[in-house]
């Protein structure tokens, strides 16, 4: 019995650091420029599809590393003209529901772009090991899946270090906490926006291939880490990064226990029923929104 | 100025009689086509099946317009999506009888979505032939207006579960299923079987189309050891499963209907899918019939280097139905209605050989003499491949027992 609970809470740990991966992007968009993108997930789906390409040309270990690369860097430029064509003119001229209007429209073509693009069947981003079983005395896994959570444990530090750390990072954060004060100081709000949604795609594209590793890649597969990545962003609450790490995690265990314990048939519910708890209880969420004004 | 205004405007007049004379002109020379209606999840997860349906569809029309079509008719077929949603599919078939007025309704997949669509068809008197779906729902209602190529639940399992009974004889059993009537059906008829067979039921689990993660499952069933576990489930889903199933080492006997061993399920899955049961109807398996193996052939030159798989046949097989029973029905009178009704009468009489076998339907509209046979996934020099495992009259190997992750 104890060892279920911990291959539960292991298995919900592994899918929760993609959660956290994608959400961060997620979170950081939304604090820094406001924008609640829905079209977020499908950054993800389009950062699997590289790897699927890249990895026809690369394979093996290298394959996998170098599509991680590529699709950070892909997604990351496709993020990068997004935001430069579509958000950024709009987001001085039309009011908040015309973008999330422009971001479900994006959703629904990438997708269906997708469908055309690289068609209909699911396929997988083949696992350098094999789906190799690692068997510890009270759980298994797959060798994947620990690299995996490993992977996104290092992006995510990266990343925090980044925004801590360097000028820049600090910059974003400041952006964050209000706008108008970080243009006074000096920053170029133009170029923190761009840098934002850059990185948020980019974050999103690496998760997308992590995602497609160990689970599946067709154009859908957006879609749902969209919902659990507002899921988590709410539970965080709404820009918070350190919440969007946490809030994937709580999220991704709170998902295998209730499955296990409560309803395998309610596991998709446990997001959703969450959202609405946070929303009722605590509106700002476990680590409340973004730092005060 | 103004006289080259003038004589612009009577140009543009003059254009526009040349295009009308040309173009009626054009539209009487050219009969309309036939419209048939198709229904399929053209668009969602299940896309990628929907359009191996389709592509045995299209073998079937490009023959028949080959030829010249019916009465120097061609057929047209209009597809209409439903997304693998009842609602889209109620809203798709609606515009297809009222808009694109169809003279019959073929395709569709899923369960849920046809059961919705096929009483629409009733109420609006117009002939429903569903290709894939086998919740016994769809023809147990006494429609007389619903057809159904496919075999039903019980008959797509009777195989396998007489393969179960007489030879497997499990103590434990479990099911993973998806939380559709596709699933719940299954479910039905694998839970009669086991209260029969006196298999203790250990675990009855859901999943939501379109979910991929599977570890809270199959953690669980790794604790029960169930002996078999029916898995009810679509090719992504399935081949998703058989993977994670591996990863956390857990071993048994998946019992699945059949539908998943589509190309991309073995793509997939790869080896991990050793072992895997099912039922199926799976044409490459029956190559010694002269009609399957023609249209393997013909499937294989249309679509280079694509194997058919068991959608691609029933996509096939389907139309094959429809037009022989407009064929029979007569030269359509224009009232649709009567054309309509037509269909519907001669669609009852339909006695044709074609790749699933031979299709006649009884009362209900449903077919009864599709029989599909237990296939088990055994690899072949390191490759997996179908093979049917029972009963020994028809079996293509011997069945083998799943041995444990690190012994394959």
């Amino acid at each position: 019995m104890e060892s279920l609970f911990l291959q539960q809470v292991l298995n919900g740990l592994i899918v929760g650091s993609v959660y956290s991966l994608i959400a961060i992007g997620l979170t950081m968009i939304f604090g820094v420029m406001r924008i609640s993108n829905f079209a977020h997930g499908d950054f993800s789906m389009l950062g699997a599809y590289f790897a699927i390409y890249f990895v026809v040309l690369l394979s093996g270990w290298a394959g996998w590393v170098g599509s991680l690369v590529v699709a950070a860097v892909g997604v990351g430029l496709i993020g990068f003209f997004v935001e430069r064509f579509l958000f950024r003119p709009l987001l001085t001229r039309w009011t908040d529901i015309d973008i999330i209007m422009l971001s479900i429209g994006l959703f629904i073509l990438l997708e269906n772009g997708a469908r055309l693009f690289f068609g209909a069947a699911p396929k997988m981003i083949p696992d350098p090991f094999q789906s190799k079983t690692v068997n510890l005395l009270l759980f298994s896994t797959s060798e994947i899946r620990l690299i995996c959570l490993l992977f996104s444990c290092i992006a995510i530090f990266l990343l925090q270090l980044f925004l801590t750390k360097t000028k820049t990072g600090v910059a974003i954060r400041a952006t964050s906490q209000n706008r108008n004060a970080a243009a006074l100081m000096g920053i170029n709000i133009s170029y923190i926006y761009s840098l934002t949604f850059v990185v948020g795609s980019a974050l999103a594209g690496l998760g997308g291939v992590l995602y497609g590793t160990i689970f599946a890649v067709f154009p859908m597969m957006g879609a749902m880490p969209t919902l659990k990545a507002f899921a988590v962003t709410i539970l965080g609450g709404m820009g918070n990064i350190r919440g969007a790490i946490f809030g994937g995690f709580i999220l991704g265990v709170a998902e295998t226990l209730g499955g296990n314990y409560v309803s395998m048939q309610y596991k998709n519910a446990i997001g959703f029923v969450i959202i609405i708890l946070v929303l009722l209880i605590i509106p700002q969420g476990l680590f409340g929104g973004v730092e005060k004004k | 100025m103004k006289a080259s205004i003038q004589f612009k405007w009577c140009l543009l007049v003059a254009l526009c009689f040349t295009v009308l004379f040309y173009g009626t002109r054009i539209k009487a020379a050219e009969q309309p086509p036939i419209p048939v209606g198709i229904l399929g999840p053209f668009t969602g997860s299940l896309a990628f099946n929907a359009e191996e349906m389709k592509k045995g569809m299209m073998l079937a029309v490009d023959e028949i317009n080959a030829k010249g079509g019916l009465w120097g008719r061609k057929i047209e077929l209009i597809f209409g999506d439903t997304e693998a949603k009842p609602d889209k599919g109620v809203a798709a078939v609606k515009k297809l009888i009222t808009r694109d007025k169809v003279l019959v309704v073929g395709g569709g997949y899923a369960s849920s979505v046809n059961i919705a669509t096929s009483e629409v068809c009733q109420n609006e008197k117009t002939p429903i032939v569903v290709a894939i779906a086998i919740s016994p729902t769809i023809t147990s209602r006494g429609f007389d207006y619903v057809f159904r190529t496919s075999p039903n639940s019980p008959q797509f399992l009777a195989g396998v579960n007489d393969w179960l009974e007489r030879m497997k004889k499990p103590k434990t059993v479990a099911f993973l299923m998806e939380n559709t009537d596709y699933g719940r059906d299954g479910e039905k008829i694998w839970s009669a079987l086991s209260k029969k067979i006196g298999a203790q039921e250990l675990a009855h689990l859901y999943f939501e189309i379109g979910d991929t993660d599977f570890t809270t499952q199959i953690s669980k069933l790794k604790e029960l050891k169930p002996e078999v576990t029916f898995n009810i489930a679509s090719t992504t889903e399935a081949a998703l499963i058989q993977k994670q199933a591996k990863e956390l080492n857990f071993v048994t006997q998946w019992i699945g209907v059949g539908g998943q061993f589509t190309e991309a399920y073995f793509k997939m899955a790869g080896t991990t899918c050793q072992y895997a049961m099912g039922s199926s109807l799976e044409p490459t398996l029956a190559m010694k019939n002269p009609v399957v193996a023609e249209f393997v052939k013909r499937y294989e030159v249309k679509y280079q280097k694509a194997r058919p798989g068991i959608f691609s046949s029933q996509g096939y097989d389907n139309i094959m139905v429809i037009m022989d029973a407009i064929k029979r029905a007569g030269k359509p009178t224009g009232d649709l209605q009567v054309d309509r009704d037509r269909i519907r009468d001669t669609l009852r009489k339909t006695s044709i050989e074609l790749t699933q076998g031979k299709i006649e339907f009884d009362k209900t509209g449903q077919v009864y003499t599709v029989v599909p046979s237990p296939v088990q996934v055994q690899l072949v020099d390191g490759k997996p491949q179908l093979f049917i495992i029972y009963p020994p009259g028809r079996a293509g190997a011997p069945y083998q027992a799943p041995l444990p992750w690190d012994k394959r």
